[in-house]
This record gives C-alpha cells, sequence and structure tokens, in this order.
C-alpha cells in the first residue's frame, strides 16, 4: 500500500492518503503535505535537530486531521521547521498526541516548493474498509 | 481525480446557462453559469459545476448561484462564483466564499512612458523590481511594523500605508473602498492571525502573486480609455497580491469555528468547506469583522508594493514617479465578502456579495465610484497569464441588474499544477517566453515558472469576450507583458 500520493486538483493542490491504521494515517497525511511543500526528495536533506511535541483535542477525526495538519503548518511557518519525520503516539475520541521531527531551515535559501496557505475540509472524508483507512486532503495553494 | 459533471445545463442564450432548481434537492435558488460553447467542455471536465449547485444550498441566497467564466474547481465555492445573501431572510456569510486570500486583488498602475521609453532599460528595470520586492515562499518586507502599527493598518488599510508616506491621497481615491474598509475590529483576530501577517507588509507573495511591467496594445473604447488615462503603446504595471498569511489564518479559524455552527444553526451543506453562520449571528458578525482586517491588510499591502514600484522606476529612469506619471488607474479586490445594496425584483436590498475570484463591476453613476469615473464606470482590471495579456474592462448597468454588480477575474486555470509541471518537463520556460515574445521573467521558486506557465490557464481573451459579450462588463483595453516577476 502506498502511504500516499499527491493530487491533481485544477486550482489546488491534494493528497490521497492510505494506512492499515488511524495513526499512520495521520503520520502519512503529514508526510504527504512537506513533500508538497518541500519536493519529493526533501527528507535525504535534512537530519533531525528538534523535535515538537503536539496535542489537539476534538471531537471528530475529519477536524482532527484538518487540526493536526494545520498544527504543524503553522509551526513551520511559525519556526521554520521543516518536519521528516511523524510519530502519532495517542489517537482516540479524546485528541491526539504526536511528536514531529526536523530541522531548522532558512525560508530564503531552502528552495521550497509549494505554499500552502491552508488545510480545507473540501470533500473531507476519513473511510474504512477491509485494507485499512484512507482519506483524501485538500490543500490550499 | 479528474471527474467530470454529469449533469445537464439549460441553454440560456450563446452565454449563459442554468442548472435548473430540479439539479439538487437542496438548492434554494438555480445556478448561472456565464460561458460559451468554447469554455464548457473545460467546466465539465471537473466538479466546479457541482460546486455551483452547492452553494444554492446556502440560507438566505437571492437569485442565483452565479458562475463567471473563468470558473474552476475550488473548495467549498468553486473559483469564479459569485453569491449574494439576504440577512433578513436568515442570510448567512461564509468563510469559504471568500477563500483563504483575503482581498487578494489586483491594482493597475499607469505611466508617461511608451515602449520606446523603456525598451532600452527594460532589463535593468526587472531585474532592479525583482531585487527591491520581497517575493517568493514565505517572504518577508524591509516595511518593518510594530505590533500596534499593525493593529493600525488592520483597521486603517491603505490609508495608513499613505499616512507612512507610501503613497498621496489620490492613490486612495482610486482604491475600492478607498483601501479600508470601515468596521473592521483588530480583536477579532487571532494571536496566530497577527504572527503570520507580521513582517509581510510590501511582500509578493508566491504562487500566482506577480508583478508585471505591460504595454497597452489594444484601445477598445477610447472615450473610456482616455477618462482612465489609458493610450496605445503606454507602459502599464499591474500588481497582483493579497493578504499574505494573515488572510490564510483568519479563513483557517473561522472556517473552523463555523463548521460548528452547521449544527448550532441547524443548517445543512453538501460540503463542510461550506461552512457558514447567520450575518447577524455572533460568528457571522466576528468573521466579517476579522474579515475586513485582513482585507485592509491586503490594500495596505498592495500600496506599499506600489511605492516600491514606484521607488524603483525612479532609480532606474533617474526622475521623480510624478514625473514619470506613475498613477493609480484602480484597484479592485477579487476574493472578499461586501455589504451592498442591490435591486432584486425592483426592490432595493442590503446584501452580502461574496465574490470567490470574481471582481467588483459597478456601472455608471454608482455613488462608491471616484468621480473622474462616476460617469463611465468602475475600472475592472483582468490579469491574464504571463505569456499573453490582460484586460481593464469597465463595470455594466447589466452587472448590476444580473450579478450583483460583478464579472469575471482572471484568465482561470486549465491544468492543475502538477499536471503543468509534467508539461513543462525539460523546457525552460522563461527562455521560450524571452525567445518567442521578448517577455524577461524572472521567479523566485524553482517550480512556480512551469506551474504558472502560460498553457496552464484558459485563454483570458475567450474568458473576458464572455463577460463582454454577455455585458456584464465592457472591454477598454488589452495589455500585453513586456517583464513579469513573480514568487
Amino acid at each position: 500500500m502506498k502511504p500516499y500520493e499527491i493530487i491533481e486538483h485544477t486550482a489546488d493542490v491534494g493528497l490521497k492518503v492510505y494506512s492499515p491504521s488511524l495513526k499512520e494515517l495521520f503520520e502519512n497525511a503529514a508526510r504527504g503535505m512537506f513533500e508538497i511543500i518541500a519536493g519529493k526528495y526533501y527528507g535525504e536533506k535534512i537530519d533531525i535537530q528538534k523535535s515538537i511535541h503536539i496535542k489537539k483535542e476534538v471531537d471528530a477525526f475529519e477536524e482532527l486531521l484538518v487540526d493536526w495538519l494545520s498544527e504543524l503548518l503553522y509551526i513551520f511557518n511559525k519556526e521554520k521547521i521543516l518536519f521528516r519525520d511523524f510519530n502519532v503516539l495517542e489517537l482516540n475520541y479524546n485528541g491526539l498526541s504526536g511528536i514531529a521531527s526536523g530541522r531548522s531551515i532558512d525560508f530564503r535559501y531552502a528552495n521550497l516548493r509549494t505554499e500552502i496557505k491552508a488545510v480545507t475540509f473540501h470533500n473531507l472524508k476519513i473511510e474504512e474498509n477491509e485494507k485499512g483507512f484512507s482519506c483524501g486532503i485538500i490543500f490550499d495553494v | 481525480m479528474n471527474q467530470s459533471w454529469q449533469g445537464t445545463l439549460e441553454k440560456i442564450d450563446d452565454y449563459r446557462w442554468k442548472i435548473p432548481l430540479s439539479y439538487k434537492p437542496g438548492m434554494r435558488v438555480p445556478g448561472l453559469i456565464f460561458a460559451n460553447e468554447k469554455l464548457l467542455p473545460g467546466i465539465f471536465s471537473d466538479k466546479a459545476i457541482e460546486q455551483v449547485a452547492n452553494v444554492a444550498f446556502l440560507p438566505g441566497i437571492v437569485k442565483y448561484s452565479l458562475a463567471m467564466p473563468d470558473i474552476h474547481w475550488g473548495y467549498g465555492f468553486s473559483i469564479g462564483g459569485v453569491a449574494a445573501t439576504d440577512p433578513k431572510n436568515g442570510g448567512v456569510i461564509s468563510p469559504g466564499g471568500v477563500g483563504y486570500d483575503i482581498n487578494c486583488g489586483v491594482r493597475l498602475m499607469r505611466s508617461e512612458l511608451t515602449l520606446e521609453d523603456i525598451k532600452p532599460n527594460l532589463s535593468a528595470l526587472i531585474a532592479s523590481l525583482f531585487n527591491n520586492i520581497p517575493c517568493g515562499v514565505g517572504s518577508s518586507g524591509d516595511i518593518k511594523v510594530s505590533d500596534k502599527e499593525e493593529q493600525e493598518i488592520f483597521v486603517k488599510g491603505a490609508r495608513w500605508a499613505v499616512k507612512k508616506g507610501y503613497g498621496i491621497d489620490e492613490d486612495l481615491e482610486y482604491t475600492e473602498d478607498n483601501g479600508s474598509m470601515e468596521g473592521a475590529d483588530p480583536s477579532y483576530v487571532s494571536e496566530r492571525a497577527y504572527e503570520r501577517g507580521r513582517n509581510q507588509s510590501g511582500t509578493l507573495g508566491s504562487g500566482n502573486h506577480f508583478l508585471e511591467v505591460q504595454v497597452v496594445d489594444t484601445i477598445y473604447d477610447e472615450f473610456v480609455a482616455n477618462i482612465f488615462g489609458i493610450f496605445k503603446g503606454q507602459i502599464t504595471v499591474m500588481i497582483h497580491s493579497g493578504s499574505r498569511g494573515l488572510g490564510y489564518q483568519i479563513c483557517d479559524d473561522y472556517v473552523k469555528s463555523m463548521v460548528h455552527c452547521l449544527k448550532k444553526y441547524n443548517i445543512s451543506v453538501p460540503d463542510k468547506q461550506l461552512a457558514c453562520a447567520p450575518i447577524d449571528s455572533q460568528e457571522g458578525k466576528a468573521y466579517f469583522s476579522a474579515m475586513k482586517c485582513a482585507a485592509n491588510y491586503a490594500w495596505a499591502n498592495r500600496q506599499c508594493l506600489m511605492y516600491l514600484t514606484r521607488r524603483v522606476f525612479e532609480k532606474v529612469f533617474k526622475k521623480s514617479w510624478d514625473s514619470l506619471g506613475l498613477r493609480l488607474v484602480y484597484d479592485v479586490a477579487h476574493n472578499i465578502a461586501k455589504k451592498e445594496t442591490h435591486k432584486v425584483n425592483g426592490e432595493e436590498k442590503v446584501l452580502y456579495v461574496h465574490r470567490k475570484g470574481a471582481t467588483r463591476a459597478f456601472s455608471p453613476g454608482h455613488p462608491e465610484l471616484p468621480e473622474r469615473y462616476r460617469k463611465i464606470g468602475q475600472p475592472v482590471i483582468i490579469p491574464g497569464d504571463m505569456g499573453r495579456a490582460s484586460y481593464l474592462l469597465v463595470g455594466t448597468e447589466q452587472a448590476m441588474e444580473e450579478t450583483f454588480g460583478s464579472t469575471c477575474h482572471g484568465a482561470g486555470r486549465n491544468l492543475s499544477r502538477a499536471a503543468a509541471i509534467d508539461k513543462c518537463r525539460g523546457r525552460n520556460i522563461s527562455k521560450e517566453l524571452l525567445d518567442k515574445s521578448g517577455i524577461i521573467v524572472m521567479a523566485k521558486g524553482k517550480s512556480t515558472l512551469a506551474e504558472e506557465a502560460p498553457e496552464a490557464y484558459k485563454d483570458v481573451d475567450i474568458v473576458v469576450d464572455v463577460v463582454h459579450n454577455a455585458g456584464i462588463s465592457k472591454k477598454i483595453a488589452r495589455m500585453t507583458p513586456l517583464g513579469v516577476i513573480k514568487g
């Protein structure tokens, strides 16, 4: 199973994410989002220097997914940390706790590919089948 | 993910297509799409029409869910969508109906320079613009503002910039809403939105935002062009930018809060991205007030970009901007919600008009127009792609009657960014543009040029012909690019 694919959307960019578990679905979505931001092989060029602990509370998984990705996007923009590794420690109806790791970058020299403005709710639905979970996410770019 | 639309459109005339109420239960009004036969296959190829039908679910929507000919698939609302809601009839306001880049818009500057004047200096000019105007992903600018000033920008918009010396009063006169919407309350802006907006004043941004030096190549209406100060062979500058990180975060914050409003106010919409709240609700008022802060910030931003542009021209041509005649023709917003008065079935109503990828196109005589343009109508600025052309149009009475004084906003994308990159693989877009058309293009981002290649866009000539022939705005002049800088 591919962890994610970048999908076409005329004005925006999206991801189709697949995974055997809900936790991995969240991790894969984050990986996909940073590939859109920094390009296909960005992970090979960075070593881990920093880890951030993220905690979120929300009552529906779709909203939680948007919140998790939005939080990563926010920290990326504010702290200028390009994340590579994601570890969702806990995920249930009470919320999410996870760690994202990466390194500080200088936006001027980082050669970033795409500015993601936001994670949208457009047609967002987490689906479950016998193989696991899948979800489409559209970003505003 | 290329799913085509399977429904049937009813042809009204060569430029108008209706989505009947019967298409989907829950639609409160029909959909009306402005397009011609050439544009329809592209429109049918994705889910944009479905989105026009979905917008028709919004409580209090009046007359039609409208789509301009540059319509393409967005999220929630399509890009190129217009929807007016009536607060007296349960009308809602939807952050998704404005979009993330609140008050993304365009300004057009004219000059007294001609193509001949500029030719020897063109490459120096474009290089200097590229070096002096901060652009690119997450770029921050030289115009630094304190936290207190940031609040002042939210409230005063372009008026703040002019007060700081980044322009003159006349610039405000020729800006939609005079560059500042009343009723912006910074207390509705989250700390995060503040942070994202900080240090981004006077920055262009990335993606489809640009600054372009152009030459007027065709005049369609001498009389109106003359009043706009436009003549054939003249050099113009077009600036396309928005509210940067501030607007994105405000939209993000309020879409999230309004997802909860759907349940609270018992609103049923087919897509969560259409999240909305009654205009008169606390949530609706809070969003509108925060949106105005971002709108004002965007006007201040474009004013700062114009100031930086004027400075570069002064340096390159060794003359003051005033003597170069670098004046503002007009500045329009194309992602915004406005409280406006419109006639509906002969009755004047106060409506909230959402324009997402659509431009205001007020008719001659409208009291909100500057004195000089009042008799001829509002200038409408339509950017095309970097290889073809852009347009200056004027608003019409027909637009007031039919589209709540709205028209198209640009060429509209034809290809997704990924498809454009695929199509341009192995090609040098800036060299192609230079060799073929003599256009100098400079961009910060590695893939920006491929993503923004001319073939990624619909042909702006066709889009503009539709609004012209449908009568919702009239062609005045066409400008072609000489040099473009992008993020």
